[in-house]
């Protein structure tokens, strides 16, 4: 597994395709994220973008490989493996993201509340904001992974799926990362926050039977 | 078992029950769309059955596609190394065997170019360079001749002969009837949904390949290594005295691996000549051994390596 890790993140690295969601992400912290300003909510902010990010950085691992290449490897290790491998190194450049992401916003915002009234301690405030982001990550990944190959093979119904995905899993009730998210955001207008692990086990719940099956579909139809 | 691709799609195969010795040449048969390729991607393990399962899957399974054109952002080498990894060798020996085996098919000098960047021809070398540097114990073959050309066609004959002879299971598809004509073990036919056996050989009438005549002493009283690759034709030579030399007739894709397995035999066997012949007569005249008399015509593509050329290398047979 070790050897296909590598092998996807070789692929990804020099293929320079990571560079558009870097860019996107990099785009939305500027705007959403002023030195300064209160921690919690750059902190949602951040968080938020990296869902989409994500199942972009998904899309890439997972269609990087022409079908002759991905045959070869499939044949080596099985095709669910190759298929996993693509989703780990697509979520794992993520979370690499969502660490940096975190520690830049930690390091640029103020420690306080959005009135200025109270205080935020940094490291309950690093902790947060940190869980947020790995649940945005893995419920990107779930959007990532429904959204391309096997699942949706179309590219134009691929990205319109990743997008309408997105912003459902943002906005719908009940969602994860909607809780996750939400909770920062008001945590900084009342001070008080929870550290989002329910979220977070939440989302590692509905992570792992979605990359079972996509996997599975995946060995299927080759 | 039986495939198909998607939920509603038409079955491919379906009702297929094989068993795949080790140490063989598989040959798979069949009109285009018969289902050949899922056989293959199936026993791959590149698809899984949609009903039935395959057991006993060989530890280290390699497969090769036709027109293998990746367009990757790596070179040759570095895919090579990458793959080597994958197939679970260390990075030194993946390096070493990658070198090795782009240098066997005439590709070494694009061992540093992006594959994007190499022809069809080269990257369908990359592409068997690949499987065969992870040693595999089932190689699966499919079509991988398109495109190389006739130099790397008769070393693939022999890479595959030798994955055969060191225990290895190779099945494969071909479209010219007379790849590896003869020396397949078992021959199974894709159609009408599902996979035959072929018992008898189908007399097509297409003349093997060119042979090589390998004449070897064995120790006194010392039977044959079995098996011997290529399953070459044997004749007991009388011509001297003493000795128990043996006339060794086999496929020219299989004399690397037959000299090895006999020089590598305990005890070892002597080769006293090596000869390149044409493809077999209809009915082979019976020459005595060790008669200086040269091989019949050399035939295109019928050298042996060690030689180089077409003349009979004479060896004093060690006492």
């Amino acid at each position: 597994m070790t050897a296909l890790l590598r092998y996807q993140a070789a692929l990804l690295a020099r293929s320079q395709r990571w560079l558009a969601p870097l860019l996107l992400y990099a785009a939305v912290l500027a705007v959403g994220v002023q030195g300064g300003q209160p921690v919690l909510g750059s902190l949602g902010v951040a968080a938020a973008a990296l869902l989409p990010v994500t199942a972009w950085a998904v899309h890439l691992c997972v269609g990087q490989e022409p079908p002759a290449a991905r045959t070869v490897v499939s044949a080596a290790v099985g095709a669910r493996r190759v298929h996993l491998a693509s989703l780990l190194t697509g979520t794992g450049c993520a979370a690499a993201l969502a660490v940096v992401s975190t520690a830049v916003v930690l390091l640029v915002s103020a420690p306080v509340t959005d009135d200025g009234a109270h205080e935020v301690a940094r490291s309950s405030a690093a902790l947060a904001g940190l869980l947020a982001s790995l649940c945005c990550v893995l419920l990107g990944a779930v959007v990532g992974a429904l959204s391309t190959r096997p699942v949706v093979e179309r590219r134009g119904w691929s990205v319109a799926a990743a997008v309408l995905g997105s912003l459902l899993v943002l906005v719908a009730a009940g969602s994860p990362a909607r809780y996750a998210v939400t909770d920062l955001v008001t945590g900084s207008r009342t001070g008080t926050f929870h550290q989002p692990v329910l979220p977070l086990l939440a989302a590692l719940a509905v992570a792992a039977p979605v990359a079972y099956f996509v996997c599975r579909t995946a060995a299927r139809r080759g | 078992m039986g495939h198909r691709y998607g939920l509603r799609g038409a079955w491919v195969l379906r009702g297929v029950d094989v068993a795949l010795p080790a140490r063989a040449l598989v040959r798979v048969e069949g009109a285009n769309g018969a289902g050949k390729s899922t056989l293959l991607r199936l026993l791959a393990g590149i698809d899984t059955p949609a009903e039935g399962r395959i057991t006993g899957r060989r530890a280290r399974t390699a497969y090769v596609p036709e027109r293998f054109s990746a367009t990757l952002p790596l070179t040759a080498t570095d895919y090579l190394v990458h793959l080597g990894r994958v197939h679970g060798l260390r990075t030194a020996e993946a390096k070493r065997r990658a070198g090795e085996w782009l240098t066997r098919f005439g590709a070494a000098e694009h061992a540093r170019t992006p594959l994007a960047e190499l022809s069809k021809g080269t990257s369908q070398k990359v592409a068997v360079a690949q499987a065969l540097l992870a040693a595999p114990d089932l190689l699966v073959l499919d079509e991988a001749w398109t495109g190389l050309d006739a130099a790397a066609r008769a070393e693939l004959d022999r890479a595959v002969a030798e994955r055969v002879a060191a225990g290895a299971t190779v099945v494969f598809v071909d479209h010219d009837p007379r790849r590896l004509a003869g020396a397949a073990d078992l021959t199974l036919r894709a159609g009408d949904g599902g996979v035959g056996t072929v018992t008898a050989p189908v007399a097509t009438g297409i003349a093997p390949g060119p042979r090589v005549l390998v004449v070897a002493v064995g120790p006194r009283g010392a039977s044959l290594p079995t098996p011997l690759p290529g399953d070459p034709d044997r004749e007991r030579g009388a011509g001297t005295p003493g000795s128990d030399s043996v006339r060794l007739t086999v496929a020219a894709s299989h004399s690397d691996a037959l000299l090895k397995t006999l020089l590598t035999a305990r005890p070892p066997w002597h080769i006293r000549q090596v000869a390149a012949m044409g493809p077999p007569e209809p009915s082979r005249t019976v020459r005595p051994a060790g008669s200086a008399e040269g091989p019949t015509s050399p035939g295109p593509g019928g050298s042996v390596r060690a030689t180089g050329s077409a003349q009979p290398i004479e060896r004093p047979a060690t006492p």
